[in-house]
Parts: C-alpha cells; sequence; structure tokens
C-alpha cells in the first residue's frame, strides 16, 4: 500500500469525517482506518499544514483519552509537539492528558509525555517538568532510562530557567561521583553539566576531579559508542591532570579508542590524547604513530567527514613547530572525483606538509592537477606551486620555478594568466635569482587579459627593464588598451610609467610617462585615479623646476616612486594561543573555520588550558621518543599512581576481575568486557597470576 | 547538538521534518538552506552558515539529510555529520532497500519520525544500531508490492496483518516474527542459503512458544534483571528487557533472542585497488579495503572468539590499521596492538597470554543480525603482484591494409586451486577514435581464447567479458584480439565513382550500420560530458570477484561460540572473497 494520499494536503472536516466515520463493531478494520486518519494530521503537520491541523484538536484529545495503542499516543505527542510550539494558546487543554501519562507505569511513555512536557516552551508545561524531576530524584527509583532522559532534558530546560537547573547541581554532581551500576547514567550527567557551563560565559568551566574521571574511563568499555564520545569530549578541559602520571594513565586508558569505527568517537578521542598531551613532557613514537594511523583511517569516510577531518588535520600541522603526526603526503593526492571542498582543502594540507624530503612528490601532483580538464583546479594547483616556491627556501623555489617555466609551454590562456601573477610573488621574494628567464616570461605579455596577470606583468616589465631592450614597445602593448582595462590595472600602468621614466630618463620614457599622464588626468573619470595622476605631475613639475628637465634622478623623487618593495613572506602560522584554544575545539565549527571563538560567536566562551602543576608552558618542548620507552614509562607511571588512589566503598562489592591492583597488565589479557560470563576456573586464573613486577 | 532535523528530496523541498529545540519557524529554515544551497554551486561546502544557523548536510541517494544547529551553541559538528551518516545506515537497514528514495520515505514518514525520535534524546545522540532500535519502533514497514522477498513469504505476512491489535500487546512474540521477517529478506538474497530458510519457516512457530518459556524460566530463576511481579502481563511483556538493552554493558543486543537453528555467518571481503601507469609501469596505488561482515543469527548470550591469522602474527600493519565493531572489546587486542620492542617484555607478554589461552584472538558478544564486524586498511607492496595483471597492452596498426589492431593479454596472480566466479575487462578505445580514421562501415572483428567481447558503441570501449578464469602466478594467460578496419580514401573514392556511373544499386549490407549509430550518438551532447569521461578515457579498467581468496592472506583460524546457558549446537559459516574496487585500472 502506497501511503502517497496520505501525503497531501488535507482539510479538517474532511479527516474529522473519516475519523468519525469509523465503525466501532469492526474492530480490526477501524483501527487501520484510524490510524490512517491520524497518520494523515502528522502528514499535513510536515506539510506546514498548520492552521486546518489546529482544528482538529478537540478530536485528537478524545483519542488522547481512549486510545492506549503506543503508535496512536505517539501520534498525539507528536501532534501536540508540533503545534504546542507553534500555537501555545491550545497547550492548556493538553497538559492534563501529558500529565496522565506522565503518571503511567509505562517507562516509555513516561518518556514520551517528559520529552513533551519539556518540548513545548509553556510554564505551565516547564514547572510541570522541573516537578517531576525533582520528585523522580527524590525518589531515587526510578528506572536508568527515564533519569537518562531527565538529564538530557536539563539542557533544555536551562534555556527557559536557569536558576532552577542550577539548584539541581548538586544532584548532578553526586550523580556523576555514585559508581553506579550504569555509567551512561554517569555519562549523561557529566554531559548535561558540560552542555550547561558551556552556554553561560559567566559560570566556571567544568571541573572534575581526577579520580572521578579515572573512575569513568575506566568503564569506557561499557559504553555505547555514542556515549563514549560525549564522555570523552566532556572531558577535555574538564579534568586537569595534577601529575605526569596521571595523564600517561589515561592516555593509555583512551588510546585503544582511536580503533573505533565510528568516527565521532575517534575524533573525541583524538582530541582528548592531543589535550592531555599538553601535561606531559615526553611522547612515545608509537602514539604518534597511532594517532597518525586513526587520521589517515578516517579519510576514507564519507566526503563530509572528510572534509571535517580534513580541517582539523589542517590545524595539528599548523599548532607545532614539530608537528605530532607523522603523515605520508600521499594520502592527501587529490582524487579526481573528490568534491571541490575536499581538494582545497588537500591542496592547503599538501602546501602544509611540504618540506624538502617531500618537495618533489608533491611537486609532480602539483603538475598533474595544473594540466586538469577542471579549470578551478589546475589555477589552485599553480597558485599552491607559487606558494611553495615563497614558503621553503632558494633550492626549492627553483624547482617551482622551472616547473612553472615548463607549464607555461602548454599555452593554455588561464595557466599562463595564473602563472604570470603567481610569478610575481617568486620575483619579489628571490629578486636577483631568476632574472635569465624573464625574457622567457615576457613573451606572453598577448596572453594576459585578466586584471590579476596583467598587473603582474607590468610590475615584472617594469621591474626587470634592465633586461629588456625593449621594454618600451612590451610596455606600450600593454597599455594600448588603457581606457577599457580596469581601474587596478590603469592604477598600475600609471605607476608603472613613472617608475620607468625614473629609472631611464630618456625622451622616449618621458614621452610615454607624459602620455599616460595626459589621459589620466584628461579623460579618465575616476577622481582617485586623476588625484594621483595629478600628484605625478606636480612631482615631476616640481623636480625639474629644480634640478632641469631630466633631473628625474633626484633620491628623494625615486624614493617616492620606487623605493625597495618589503620582503613578502607567507603567514601561515596562527597565534600560539589561538592555536591552543582551536585545538581544544576540535571538530567543532570553530576548527573548521580556523578562527577563534571569539571571532565567529562573540558570545561563546573561550576555552583554554587549566593551569596544572604539569602544564607544558612552550609546547615546542615536547620530545618525541623513539623508541617504545613509553611503555616503561607507563610502567613506572603506574606504580606511582596506583597506591594515591584511595579504594572507595563501592570498589569492593565489583566483581574481582575489576580489582583496581590488577588493572593494567590484566586488561591486556581478559578481553571480556562483560560481567556475564564469569567461569570460576578463570577467576582463580586470574587471581593466582603474580604481576610481572 | 542539532536544533532540527530535515530529510529533503532532490529540489530540496521538505519530506520529513523533525523539530527538537521547539523552534518556531521551520518552513523559513528550510527555506534560508534552499538560498544558501542554491547560491553555493555545484557541491557546496557541507557546512553553509547564515547569521544565526549553520547547515549541516549530507547528500545521500538523492535525498538531503539536513540538520540546523543553532550558532552559539557550541556543537561538536563530527557528532552531527556522524549521526547524519548513521541515522542514513540506519534507515536504510530499517526498511531493508539499498536505495532510499522520496516515496519510500513519504510511505514510511511515521517510522522515520519515530526513528528520529528514538535515536535523539533531546539532541543528544542515543543510539543507530538498527538490530535494537527495531525493538524500540516496530511500526510495519510499508514497502512496494513488487517486493519479491516479502512476496515469497505470503502466509506469515497475512498472519501478521490479521491479529495485529493482538500481537502489539505481546510484543515479543511480535518481534520474533520481525525477527524473522528481517532475516528471511536478507537470507532470500543468498540463493544458496534457501534451503537453510525452509527449514526456519517451519520452526517459527515452535521457536515463539520456546520463546516465551524461555524467558518465562529466566525471569523466575533470577539472572541479573529485577523481577517486576506487580505489573499485569500486557505490561510485563511490553516493559521487559528492551527498554533496558540501551543502557546496559552490552548495550548492543536485547536478551531473550531465539532462534531455532543458530548459524553464524562470516564473510571476510577485501577489495582491491590498483592503479598502475601501463606505459612507465608505474604503480601508483596497491592497496586492499577489507571488511568482515558478520550475520549473527544465535539465541541467548553466546559469547564468540575469533582468531584472526594477522593478529596472530601480531601484523603491525594490520593491527595499527583495523577498526572494530563497538562490541568487540577493544582492550583484548591493546597488548597486542603495542608491539613490544623489548624482547624481554615481548616474552613476557606471551607467555602471558598463553597462560590465559588468549593467544590473540578476539572474544565478543555479538550483536543481532547483520553488522560489520571490522575494517582494515592495507597497504601493499608496490612489487606485490595486483591479482590480475595486463601483460601485455597494445595497438597494431596495419596502415598498408588499413586495418589496426588491439591486443590485450592478462594474467592472474594467485593460488591455482582458485578462480574468478567474474572477470570483465573495459578496455578504451577513445583514444584509437581519436587519433586514427576508424571506418565503422566495415565491421569490426573481435577474437579472444575466453569469454564473448562487446562492443559499446556510446561511450567508446571494448567490454571483454572473461567470466571463470584460473588462478596461477603469472603463467596462465588469456589474450584477446579486436581488429577495426580503417577508413581507406582510395577505395571509398573508387566506390563512389562506381556508384555514379553504374546503374547498380548499392550493395546490399546486413548488421547494424554501426557508422551511423556513432554519428547519431556522438553528435549530440558529447561536450557537456567530456570533462568526466576525459579521466576514463585512457584507463582500461577491470572488474572482477575471486571467492575463497583473499588478498592480503588473512585467515580466520578458528570460531567459537559458547553460550553458557543455553549449550546449543551452533553453524559457524566462514566464506572468503576478493573483489576489485571501483578503481582497477591501468592508464594505457
Amino acid at each position: 500500500m502506497s501511503d502517497q494520499r496520505i501525503f497531501t494536503r488535507y482539510r479538517a472536516s474532511e479527516i474529522r469525517t473519516d475519523l468519525q466515520n469509523i465503525d466501532i463493531k469492526k474492530l480490526k478494520s477501524s483501527a487501520t482506518k484510524r490510524k490512517n486518519a491520524l497518520k494523515k494530521i502528522i502528514a499535513n503537520i510536515s506539510l506546514g499544514n498548520y492552521g486546518e491541523m489546529l482544528e482538529l484538536l478537540p478530536e485528537i484529545l478524545s483519542f488522547w483519552q481512549i486510545e492506549d495503542d503506543f503508535e496512536v499516543k505517539r501520534i498525539c505527542h507528536e501532534y501536540a509537539r508540533s503545534l504546542g510550539s507553534i500555537k501555545p494558546k491550545i497547550t492548556d487543554d493538553i497538559l492534563p492528558f501529558v500529565l496522565q501519562d506522565l503518571k503511567s507505569r509505562n517507562e516509555h511513555l513516561q518518556i514520551m509525555a517528559l520529552r513533551t512536557l519539556v518540548f513545548i516552551p509553556s510554564a505551565s508545561f516547564t514547572n510541570e517538568a522541573f516537578k517531576f524531576i525533582i520528585s523522580m530524584v527524590n525518589r531515587r527509583n526510578a528506572s536508568e532510562e527515564l533519569t537518562k532522559t531527565a538529564l538530557f532534558a536539563l539542557i533544555q530546560l536551562d534555556d527557559l530557567n536557569h536558576n532552577k537547573v542550577t539548584d539541581l547541581f548538586n544532584i548532578i554532581h553526586d550523580t556523576i561521583q555514585q559508581r553506579s551500576d550504569n555509567p551512561s547514567i554517569q555519562v549523561a550527567a557529566l554531559h548535561t553539566l558540560y552542555a550547561i557551563h558551556e552556554k553561560h560565559t559567566d559560570m566556571k568551566p567544568l571541573q572534575i576531579t581526577v579520580e572521578s574521571c579515572f573512575d569513568l574511563v575506566e568503564r569506557l568499555s561499557e559504553l555505547n559508542e555514542w556515549d563514549k564520545g560525549l564522555l570523552l569530549e566532556a572531558l577535555t578541559t574538564a579534568v586537569v591532570p595534577q601529575t605526569h602520571a596521571d595523564s600517561y594513565d589515561l592516555i593509555d586508558i583512551v588510546l585503544p579508542q582511536l580503533q573505533h569505527v565510528n568516527t565521532f568517537v575517534v575524533l573525541n578521542t583524538f582530541k582528548f590524547v592531543i589535550y592531555l598531551l599538553n601535561y606531559v613532557d615526553s611522547v612515545s613514537e608509537n602514539i604518534v604513530k597511532r594517532l597518525s594511523n586513526s587520521i589517515i583511517a578516517l579519510l576514507n569516510k564519507a566526503p563530509e567527514l572528510q572534509f571535517l577531518v580534513l580541517r582539523n588535520v589542517i590545524l595539528l600541522l599548523l599548532s607545532r613547530e614539530k608537528p605530532l603526526l607523522d603523515l605520508d603526503v600521499s594520502y592527501f593526492f587529490v582524487e579526481f572525483n573528490d568534491p571541490i571542498y575536499i581538494k582545497d582543502t588537500k591542496l592547503e594540507c599538501l602546501y602544509l606538509l611540504a618540506n624538502q624530503d617531500t618537495l618533489s612528490q608533491i611537486l609532480e601532483e602539483l603538475e598533474q592537477y595544473a594540466t586538469d580538464i577542471d579549470i578551478q583546479m589546475s589555477r589552485k594547483a599553480i597558485r599552491a606551486i607559487g606558494n611553495l616556491a615563497v614558503k621553503l627556501d632558494e633550492n626549492a623555489a627553483t624547482d617551482c620555478f622551472n616547473l612553472l617555466l615548463h607549464l607555461l609551454e602548454f599555452g593554455v590562456d588561464y595557466v599562463v594568466q595564473e602563472i604570470i601573477s603567481v610569478f610575481r610573488n617568486i620575483l619579489r621574494k628571490y629578486p636577483d635569482k631568476f632574472r635569465s628567464s624573464i625574457r622567457e616570461i615576457v613573451k606572453y605579455t598577448d596572453a594576459v587579459q585578466e586584471p590579476e596577470s596583467k598587473n603582474a606583468m607590468i610590475w615584472i616589465v617594469t621591474q626587470y627593464a634592465d633586461f629588456l631592450p625593449d621594454y618600451i614597445t612590451v610596455f606600450e602593448k600593454l597599455n594600448s588598451s588603457f581606457m577599457e582595462d580596469p581601474l587596478e590595472v590603469q592604477f598600475s600602468i600609471l605607476n608603472s610609467s613613472i617608475k620607468l621614466f625614473m629609472k631611464f630618463p630618456t625622451p622616449e620614457t618621458k614621452q610615454l610617462s607624459g602620455d599616460v599622464l595626459r589621459t589620466c588626468v584628461d579623460m579618465v573619470n575616476n577622481p582617485d585615479l586623476r588625484a594621483r595622476a595629478l600628484m605625478y605631475q606636480r612631482l615631476i613639475q616640481l623636480a625639474n623646476s629644480q634640478y632641469g628637465p631630466y633631473a628625474a634622478l633626484d633620491n628623494s623623487l625615486h624614493e617616492i616612486v620606487d623605493s625597495n618593495l618589503p620582503l613578502i613572506e607567507l603567514n601561515s602560522k596562527l597565534d600560539p594561543l589561538v592555536l591552543e584554544e582551536l585545538a581544544l575545539n576540535i571538530s567543532s565549527v570553530t576548527s573548521v573555520y580556523l578562527k577563534p571563538t571569539s571571532q565567529i560567536f562573540r558570545l561563546n566562551r573561550t576555552k583554554f588550558l587549566p593551569q596544572s602543576p604539569v602544564l607544558l608552558a612552550d609546547k615546542n618542548k615536547l620530545t618525541i621518543n623513539d623508541g617504545p620507552s613509553f611503555s616503561r614509562d607507563r610502567a613506572d607511571s603506574k606504580a606511582k599512581s596506583l597506591p594515591k588512589r584511595t579504594p572507595t566503598m563501592s570498589d569492593y562489592d565489583k566483581p574481582a576481575e575489576k580489582v583496581n591492583q590488577l588493572r593494567g597488565k590484566m586488561k591486556s589479557s581478559s578481553s571480556s568486557p562483560s560481567k556475564l560470563v564469569r567461569k570460576p576456573s578463570m577467576l582463580m586464573k586470574r587471581l593466582s597470576m603474580k604481576r610481572p613486577f | 547538538m542539532s536544533s532540527s532535523i530535515f530529510i529533503l528530496d532532490e529540489t530540496l523541498e521538505p519530506i520529513i521534518c523533525k523539530n527538537i529545540r521547539a523552534l518556531p519557524n521551520l518552513p523559513s529554515l528550510v527555506t534560508k538552506f534552499q538560498e544558501l544551497y542554491r547560491s553555493n554551486g555545484v557541491s557546496p561546502l557541507p557546512i553553509l552558515n547564515d547569521i544565526d544557523w549553520q547547515f549541516l548536510h549530507i547528500k545521500r541517494d538523492s535525498l538531503v539529510f539536513l540538520s540546523v544547529v543553532e550558532n552559539n551553541s557550541r556543537c561538536n559538528l563530527l557528532g552531527v555529520f556522524t549521526y547524519l551518516e548513521e541515522f542514513y545506515k540506519l534507515l536504510k537497514d530499517y526498511l531493508h532497500v539499498g536505495i532510499l528514495n522520496r516515496n519510500l520515505l513519504i510511505d514510511n514518514f511515521l517510522v522515520v519520525i519515530e526513528l528520529i525520535d528514538e535515536s535523539l534524546d533531546f539532541g543528544v545522540v542515543q543510539f543507530t544500531d538498527s538490530s535494537l532500535i527495531k525493538d524500540y519502533v516496530r511500526v510495519k514497514v510499508n514497502l512496494p508490492e513488487l517486493n519479491p522477498d516479502v512476496a515469497s513469504i505470503p502466509d506469515e505476512e497475512s498472519a501478521s496483518d490479521d491479529d495485529e491489535d493482538i500481537k502489539r500487546k505481546h510484543k515479543h512474540k511480535h518481534k520474533s516474527k520481525h525477527k524473522k521477517k528481517s532475516k528471511a529478506t536478507k537470507l532470500l538474497e543468498k540463493e544458496n542459503l534457501q534451503e537453510a530458510l525452509r527449514k526456519n519457516k517451519a520452526k517459527v512457530v515452535d521457536s515463539i512458544k520456546e520463546n516465551i518459556l524461555n524467558e518465562e524460566r529466566w525471569r523466575f530463576g533470577g539472572t541479573d534483571e529485577e523481577i517486576n511481579d506487580d505489573e499485569d502481563i500486557n505490561d510485563r511483556y511490553m516493559n521487559s528487557y528492551i527498554a533496558k538493552t540501551t543502557i546496559m554493558p552490552i548495550s548492543w543486543r536485547t536478551k531473550g533472542i531465539h532462534y531455532g537453528k543458530n548459524e553464524f555467518f562470516l564473510d571476510v571481503i577485501e577489495k582491491v585497488e590498483y592503479f598502475m601507469d601501463f606505459k612507465s609501469g608505474v604503480i601508483r596505488k596497491n592497496l586492499i579495503h577489507g571488511e568482515i561482515i558478520c550475520r549473527s543469527y544465535l539465541s541467548g548470550m553466546p559469547k564468540l572468539k575469533i582468531s584472526i591469522n594477522k593478529i596472530l602474527k601480531q601484523d603491525v600493519q594490520f593491527l595499527s590499521n583495523v577498526k572494530f565493531h563497538q562490541c568487540v572489546s577493544l582492550d583484548s587486542i591493546r597488548a597486542r596492538s603495542n608491539p613490544p620492542a623489548v624482547e624481554e617484555d615481548g616474552k613476557k607478554k606471551n607467555e602471558e597470554a598463553d597462560t590465559l589461552g588468549n593467544k590473540g584472538e578476539i572474544e565478543f558478544i555479538p550483536p543481532d543480525g547483520e553488522f560489520l564486524l571490522c575494517k582494515y586498511e592495507l597497504k601493499r607492496h608496490v612489487k606485490d603482484q595486483p591479482m590480475i595483471k595486463l601483460r601485455n597492452f597494445e595497438i597494431i596498426p596495419k596502415l598498408h591494409k588499413f586495418k589496426i589492431k588491439i591486443h590485450v593479454i592478462i594474467e592472474t596472480h594467485f593460488k591455482t586451486t582458485n578462480s574468478t566466479s567474474k572477470l570483465n575487462l573495459r578496455i578504451p578505445i577513445t583514444n584509437l577514435f581519436q587519433s586514427y580514421r576508424i571506418d565503422l562501415s566495415k565491421q569490426p572483428k573481435f577474437k579472444c581464447e575466453q569469454g564473448t567481447v562487446l562492443f559499446n558503441l556510446s561511450d567508446k570501449f571494448l567490454l571483454w567479458e572473461v567470466g571463470t578464469m584460473n588462478g596461477g602466478h603469472g603463467e596462465n594467460t588469456l589474450s584477446m584480439m579486436a581488429e577495426f578496419a580503417l577508413f581507406n580514401e582510395e577505395e571509398y573514392k573508387k566506390m563512389e565513382e562506381e556508384r555514379k556511373t553504374s546503374m547498380n544499386p548499392p550493395p546490399l549490407r546486413e548488421g547494424p550500420k554501426l557508422e551511423e549509430l556513432y554519428k547519431k550518438i556522438h553528435e549530440e551532447g558529447d561536450s557537456d560530458e567530456v570533462s568526466t569521461r576525459k579521466k576514463n578515457e585512457s584507463l582500461l579498467t577491470m572488474d572482477f570477484e575471486v571467492p575463497y581468496c583473499t588478498c592480503s592472506g588473512l585467515k580466520i583460524e578458528y570460531l567459537k561460540i559458547e553460550e553458557d546457558q543455553l549449550q546449543y549446537q551452533s553453524f559457524p559459516w566462514v566464506r572468503y572473497k576478493t573483489i576489485s574496487d571501483d578503481e582497477y585500472a591501468f592508464a594505457v
């Protein structure tokens, strides 16, 4: 059966007749009919037909009362939620029914009712929701799932009534600390606190003790995938390790999660580890390898996820002098079927990854892109080559330059244009290195059309006129369409003609600059351009009156017109403070735009690394050990940290396999996460095991 | 997290809207998104933002899944994207289809809304495991009647239609049917398993009874669960273990699952990605994407032990590139994934492992139904031979005869005992058409040692369907030859001349007039697809499937199923398969 006819706009009266026509005697068929009619209501709400559907409120209420079918209940609640948020007036009629459901013994129904209560933004509803939650807390025997829903509900209720929620904070804190049977409740509580703290800038950042953090982290394997992710997200910045050993312990416990299949978990683990690495002084190569591997594995996901991951990779590459990740460039080579945004981001990664060793590989790849059929892509690739030449040292620049010259021979229009623009940057960085090739470049004077490349060409010709015997003809060619050129080109022609005159005060150049000045003054409409032309004119007149007709050699004039340009540098480093903040925000909006939170959302809290005796002040001091000495570190740290933790009461009723003294080494060998199967014989073995040291 | 979730169709019209944080004006959000989306070109960024909103969207199967997030909430974007992705998978799983479309969603919009409702709790993701959520949302899925799978089990279908009301109260009963059905659908896809299905169907009724009995037994045996005596019988079925599953330590499996025949299917599927520049002999890519897909139809809470030779041998590359399903305790492989470089240390660990009888195996309680146990990515050495290699590709022009030949030889590199079940080659001839004037009025000739050769005129390639090819180590080869006629100007002129002068009608021709077809296809609309086609023009791609063999040499050493309480006999099935990935190509 197709529901196509359900999914069309109906009038309220039509549905009403549908509902009334139901024959009570034929139970079965009427049930389906009724359900169909109700479905139509919901379908119409999704279609935005609110006005008509509002009229059906009495019918819905009557069904609400008599029906105990779960599906119908669900429809009723859905109706209440959708219309309640639009027309708060109707809500008062609904309230008693919702409360009735809330009192039901069916946990499912209770959850549904609670959600509806929280969902409708009306004071009476909110009050009831609070009342329910508080009474539930006081009874302390509510089912776990209901507790969980209630905890999440608090996040939403916080928007409506912050003070009431803060009153409950103590209870939530207790929930986190209590070692309940069910860690997912603890996680829910932690997440609620975290979310509320994040929302209010006037509150102090959430802090939990290292002990309770260990409690939570140790039970990671008992959590479901999403809870794992939430936990790790909240723990970042919430827990402050007080000793190096703490951090090492935590890292070691969460590290296996990097191999989780869910991207959310992986990236949050990643974030947590990166955060913890601020509180250690050395890190083993093994960890670096695992972090890198997990990132690479993420690059096989769907493009949207890939995009986020790549943005974060950029961030991490930027963040330290010596990057924490050890990534092979070939993973960032562009595939032809990647969406554009992925291609862009990959290019950016390639640019950041480039160094002496990888340059040849990257250039080879970029050359391919430059000849790509996709115009945008090939332009970007050429741009990237140019940027690489500026970023790296002289040898690399030579390689890049040669490649560009080679590409120039293709002679495709846009490639040439882009290359000329890029050449200008390279020549500015290395003014003397590539003189021999100037003649080669200037051959393409006719090809340049776009403003940027034309500007670049004009600049190159003027700057290197010494090497061009026929610079006048070349320049005139560029000058030929002066009146049609865009403004920026006109400016640069004006500047350059004066510059030429300064450099070579010959009759030809005088003639040339004079012509340009005259055109600018007499024929151009743009006041800025005219004003500048007038300024030049006066300058020259002034100089002439003092030193005679060709006295443009005067130094001060030279300085104004043709002074030395500052060296260009590509600044790819961000402010360390900003970077620190971004690293704490991996996988959020900020890390995508690579801008600090304060710039994107003014009202949000900026994250920072909490102080701790072991906080590593200078990130670059973090050393990476070659050997696997980490495992030895671990052993030491474990020995130190273990006695410190005082066992709590609740530890004693844990099954033997969970006894803390056997942690670590035991975990590695006992793989069962469950408490379900516990053979006595196995237990004996475990208990009689002597620790190796 | 998300403030509202939308599913839009191709034209960006909303099909499903789900308000999560009581936003006042949903339709205006959609319009905003439409504007942003359209103004951003062919492939807009997955994150679009407005002053107040972030629009996160993914496009799958012509549907756009959109999540709107308030700008000032510091939300974990990755979480949202992962959720959308998982939700898409969940929908597909739930509706038993490979591809979603607009009508399917409209037919089942209530299900979709409920699924969103259950998987998100105030925007916080709860769970997205389809086998679990099936216990919560049990609205009957409304599929098109044509579906052969459903039609083939009519008796069950009609039964469940008739007394739906009664069943809804007995959730468990209903559930087991549900499961059977879903199982049945899956099984049906595999022809070789149909036998098993028939046996199962006969046991359906028994199993339901048993199921209820079992449950009773556990309940009063008082294992882990509390007993809610005071509730009446209806409520008890409704409010049983299921509700608690999501928050139990083992969140991926409900209690009280029962099957008449306990089976576990494990498929190791490796996709080989290979790219070689044939002219220069440079290998650009040589990768394996492996997956272990399981289908579990086991009763109770079984514990599985699987030993994989790669873990056993502590293959470093494998261990660092493998991702496991959440049911696998990651701690169990941790010891091995940190390969101990210090010799002593390593020994100790091994000894330890030995004493516990835990020799590099993974141990887990599987979820019910189909799931992805693990996924791994292996890089192969450049010198490792590909499964099927192109040995020779030549274009031999014979200009004096006005003919041109293409000669292709392939060879295999896998165990001789295995053979491909499918092998197709696409041989590009675009370049040939560009550089020579091919005369299609004369029939091209094809010859091959095995299989058939087809000529695709519109996309310009030859399809060589080889079918079965035995394995070997380079000695087993197959070759193919194609011959095209070149345009012979002299002859053509002579013919023209003759035709002008003679009274005879032009000679009768048999077979399709290829040159006319060719002209027809390539005259119109050729230019717009140039860019997309350009890349494939010089790629010889292969498409193959080799059963009973893994390219990486991965092997399941053993697979043990233990259920302490039920002690049933179980049937584990393990299969291997190597197939070509999307990119298995030689640039020629």
